[in-house]
């Protein structure tokens, strides 16, 4: 009899358990109506009447002081629309807290995403393509810098607004080549001289070269090579179901950090990008790599003189260029169409020469739009600081092609990690074709559940 | 026929009197368990069954596959043995220390208060604060580890850098951060000993290792046991260490079960492999915790 009972309490545990299920489940039933409801909705204001709208960033430190200063910039010169910028963590914990109100009435106007989530936004149904508003403004799309659109042209659309673009370099320690006897004027280009320069750099305190353990350095390696990440040419022909880049291009660069780190020329600083910048800053390695947004910084806190240089491509192949990196603006879908409206009228204040110009020279990050650098502050800075330019020439000269227009794939963040385990891995003596092949295979793995669950 | 039927009815109704204030009682904590770990609890294990597409809504059934993939991955396996290497390396390391320290504090000295609070006072830095420190203390080109081996001319290590010294760099501000913690209690614990057990056995000529080895430990034993399957529960869960020092790295070296489920669900967006994963750990550490019941209770001495 007593067993009974305790079934009966088990039983009405379980029963308010559903209850709660149910609660949950008519909580999105509300929000679904506020869904039909949104059409005829109501748009934020402030008491002067401007349309305010939220924008999300993943920008601290400098980049967010200049941020904060246009957009207040923006606010104050006109008199309808009020921008609200709010931080929202790295970029992958501000995707994530984006793919909670994604598509609702509650997501941000403006979202910056990183240029790997590219595919995922496209395919989330999250967002507005910018294409639309182009099209119905005449806005002149021309004037902005072809090899950024090219990144996030898909389908002949552009999806979203470029805004902080960057490319690697390869920075290296002026006074360091001078004491070795090398060139400080001419770094070296390809994987040979470089190779051979690190062996001549190293020191008992000071290790030759030095990448980030970061996926992003390796793609751009393959890409300058005229090789492709996944196959369907680079996922802009369709869905990709394979990795490519464990071929001969791939190899070639893990072949390349194999070679120095074997010979004892190669420094290992890890996947934190201060780390590394510490490491080249207080001497400890010659030459490395880092992004065009870092270069300011560097140049003026480093105690000595740098040099700004291509990445070095392979030997066997032609140099055939960068993959843009950074983030763009991705307008949401599903808001008040007052509120995309400032949207745009925003995004469109950010791609004028002047606010390039100010950003360029605050942050590092490219100027979307080239006409900011003839602006006389871009001039003037670049005479101050010649290395400046050599970023922004790197990426004008870079040859438009599928390898250089960079993957499309929506599950780039976990293939990174991938990336960055064969990394660790050939660092740690594992045969490069072996490391790359696991990464390759861990890669496909992810594309195919994701391609099975689209 | 009917009047027994009510009589029973009735008298089920009034057996159950006392089970039934016992939940009224107990309502709210079921209701906040329910929303918070029961509700989430149940997901888990149904998401572990799925393949999730990307707003991690389950997708395809796939039954065990999940696991089955688990238990075939080299680098799931490789998470579980650096996980139960870290439980090895933190737990019995920590509550040895904090037990030490808490034994010499106990004494009473003048200004002993003031050793208390430091001994004490890394429970009040938060994990990611003191995670901060100990990664410019590991750095690798302006570290103060490597700055001290230097001046003993002794050869550099590459802290968070080398998978074998990784995850042991990890213990170490491990076990500085959890040894405040175990201080506090096990302090607690050793204040509430009763003062004559220790003066009769002084007066029966008892050296301070007998009375430590027949008086302490024994009667700290409820509070030693509580502190070991707090650690032990504490290990298999940590988070932020990892997150901060090393992300997993390197090779995979320091990417605990923990960290390796956050990876999946929140940056790979595969919710039903981490799904799995949880289900794992929380089957890990529900036999651990029972085995430690079995087994450690018994030589618990409660009063």
């Amino acid at each position: 009899m007593k067993k009974k009972f305790k079934f009966a309490y088990l039983y009405m545990l379980l029963l308010s358990l559903i209850a709660l299920a149910a609660c949950t489940n008519s909580e999105s039933n509300t929000s679904e109506q506020n869904e039909e409801n949104k059409e005829n909705n109501e748009v934020v204001t402030t008491e002067e009447g401007k349309t305010v709208i939220s924008f999300w960033h993943a920008m601290s430190g400098v980049g967010q002081t200049s941020l904060d200063s246009i957009v207040a910039d923006f606010n104050a010169s006109q008199d309808k629309y009020e921008v609200q910028a709010e931080f929202q963590g790295t970029y992958e914990e501000s995707l994530t807290k984006l793919r909670s109100v994604g598509g609702t009435k509650d997501a941000p106007a403006i979202t910056q995403v990183f240029e790997v989530g590219t595919k995922y936004m496209i395919e989330s149904g999250f967002v507005e393509p910018i294409q639309k508003f182009i099209d119905e403004d005449k806005y002149d799309i021309s004037q902005l810098e072809g090899n950024i659109l090219n990144y996030y042209t898909v389908d002949d659309e552009l999806y979203s607004m470029p805004f902080n673009s960057s490319t690697p370099v390869m920075l290296y320690n002026k006074d360091a080549f001078k004491a070795a006897g090398l060139d400080p004027e001419k770094a070296p280009a390809t994987f040979s001289e470089v190779i051979a320069a690190a062996a001549k750099l190293k020191t008992d305190d000071m290790k030759g070269f030095s990448m980030l353990t970061y996926g992003w350095f390796f793609e751009q390696l393959v890409a300058t090579q005229g090789g492709l990440y996944v196959n369907e040419e680079n996922g802009r022909a369709g869905d990709a179901t394979e990795a490519t880049f464990n071929g001969e291009e791939g190899l070639r660069v893990f072949e390349f950090l194999d070679t120095m780190n074997k010979a004892g020329t190669f420094g290992n600083f890890g996947t934190n990008w201060d780390d590394i910048r510490a490491a080249f800053q207080s001497g400890k390695v010659a030459m490395y790599m880092d992004s065009s947004a870092g270069v300011t910084g560097i140049i003026n806190n480093a105690p000595f003189e740098v040099g700004v240089a291509y990445i070095p491509y392979s030997d066997e192949a032609e140099r055939k260029g960068v993959v843009i990196g950074g983030a763009s603006l991705w307008m949401s879908k599903g808001i008040a169409e007052a509120e995309q409206k400032a949207a745009w009228e925003f995004m469109k204040y950010l791609t004028t020469p002047e606010v390039q110009a100010k950003w360029h020279l605050e942050t590092g990050y490219f100027a979307i739009n080239p006409s900011a650098y003839d602006e006389a502050v871009v001039k003037d800075a670049w005479g101050k600081m010649p290395q400046l330019k050599v970023t922004v020439d790197q990426l004008q000269s870079t040859e438009p092609s599928i390898a250089t227009q960079g993957a499309l794939i929506s599950v780039f963040p976990e293939s990174r990690q991938q990336v960055v385990t064969a990394l660790e891995n050939l660092y740690q003596g594992m045969s490069p074709q072996e490391a790359l092949d696991q990464a390759a295979e861990g890669t496909n793995r992810a594309i195919e559940i994701a391609n099975k669950t689209k | 026929m009917m009047v027994s039927q009510t009589k029973a009815k009735k008298s089920v109704w009034k057996r159950s009197l006392d089970a039934r204030t016992a939940l009224l009682y107990l309502l709210p904590s079921i209701l906040l368990f329910s929303v918070f770990v029961f509700y989430p609890m149940f997901r888990t294990i149904y998401l572990s069954f799925f393949l999730t597409d990307q707003n991690g809504n389950a997708a395809l059934f796939v039954g065990l596959e999940n696991y089955t993939y688990l238990l075939e991955s080299v680098a799931f396996r490789n998470s579980i043995k650096a996980t139960f290497l870290f439980v090895l390396y933190t737990v019995p390391t920590g509550i040895i220390i904090a037990l030490i320290l808490a034994l010499l504090a106990n004494e009473k000295l003048k200004g002993i208060g003031f050793f208390r609070t430091i001994y004490s006072s890394t429970m009040g830095i938060s994990v990611a604060a003191s995670s901060v420190i100990w990664l410019f203390l590991f750095h690798p080109s302006i570290g103060m580890f490597n700055k001290l081996l230097n001046i003993f001319n002794l050869p550099q290590v590459e802290w968070l850098l080398d998978p074998t010294w990784a995850l042991l760099s990890v213990s170490l501000s491990t076990i500085w951060l959890n040894t405040g913690f175990s201080f506090l209690i096990l302090l607690g614990g050793l204040q509430n000993i009763d003062e004559h057990l220790y003066e009769s056995a002084r007066i029966d000529g008892a050296s301070y290792w007998y009375r430590l080895r027949r008086i302490t430990i024994p009667m700290l034993s409820p509070t030693l046991f509580f502190i070991v399957t707090i650690s032990l529960i504490n290990a298999f869960q940590t988070f932020g260490q990892i997150d901060i020092l090393t992300k997993g790295g390197p090779s995979q070296s320091t990417n605990l079960i923990v960290y390796s489920i956050y990876k999946e669900a929140f940056v790979n967006y595969q919710f039903g492999t981490a799904s799995a994963q949880a289900v794992f750990l929380f089957i890990c550490i529900l036999i651990v915790t029972i085995l430690q019941f079995k087994l450690g209770e018994r030589k618990v001495h409660y009063q």
